[in-house]
């Protein structure tokens, strides 16, 4: 694999696990509002 | 969640996804730049725009409270300028990491580096206020007069100071040197890129406020 190649995989790996947890607090705060 | 705000999450995953892969292994490398450095752009360019929106959004935040008074408008303003300030503090090091692959030194005090820092100081100011005020409604009127007074510091650091000044910093989409600037394959990337941050930024933001609506809340049913 090209040092590209690993910086984009790191990048995505960042960007999926972000996602995640925003996705997650978002369900989290709507079943407070509910 | 309703149907569309899910899709809409979810399609922001899937596009942010395929603008990563898109900066790294679509695009080629920008000429006038040293290395790889130019793919930093499609990061950099949106975190800026970014904390630019959230500033201002707090601004226009801060104005409605000053006429309605509504508490959940200081909340706005200040969920915004938080964000604004973790976009900027984004900016900043994806910044410096260009700088280091360009200039050999992360930071050099160029006038780009020296408008933000100041820009940074100035929000994070702002919080100290709304800390180091204990009346909530004295502490939102306050903070909403600093929010717009800050703001107006904005478009002159983010864009009159660093074109006074001679400056490193590449200005790789309204320059008119070829040599220096992004074909439009990578501004195709680069607008992709900007549209999926200001989805983010609009999601974090509704997030924000929504958790301080129960935050207020639940102050209220105790009292």
């Amino acid at each position: 694999m090209s040092d590209l190649a690993g910086i984009m995989v790191v990048t995505m790996i960042i960007w999926i696990g972000l996602f995640a947890y925003v996705y997650r607090l978002d369900r989290k705060v709507g079943r407070l509002e509910d | 969640m309703t149907r569309l705000s899910t899709a809409l999450k979810w399609g922001l995953l899937l596009w942010m996804a395929v603008v990563i892969w898109a900066a790294f292994m679509w695009v080629p490398s920008a000429t006038g730049f040293k290395g790889e450095s130019s793919r930093i752009v499609f990061f950099h360019v949106p975190t800026a725009w970014v904390a630019t929106v959230a500033f201002l959004v707090s601004c226009i935040a801060s104005v409605i409270y000053l006429f309605r008074r509504e508490p959940r408008d200081d909340a706005r303003a200040a969920v915004s300028a938080g964000l604004g300030l973790l976009f900027a503090v984004l900016a900043t090091v994806t910044g410096a990491i260009f700088a280091r692959i360009m200039w050999g030194a992360y930071w050099n005090w160029d006038p780009r580096q020296t408008s933000i820092t100041i820009l940074l100081l100035i929000y994070a100011a702002y919080f100290a206020l709304r800390g180091a005020v204990a009346d909530t409604e004295k502490r939102a009127t306050l903070a909403a007069v600093y929010s717009i007074l800050a703001f107006v510091t904005v478009p002159f650091l983010m864009f009159i100071v660093p074109r006074i000044y001679w400056s490193l910093h590449p200005d790789v989409i309204t320059n008119a040197d070829p040599d220096n600037r992004l074909d439009s394959a990578h501004l195709r990337v680069l607008l992709a890129s900007l549209v999926g941050f200001t989805g983010l930024f609009v999601w974090l933001y509704t997030i924000g406020s929504r958790i301080e609506t129960i935050r207020r809340r639940r102050q209220q049913e105790v009292l």
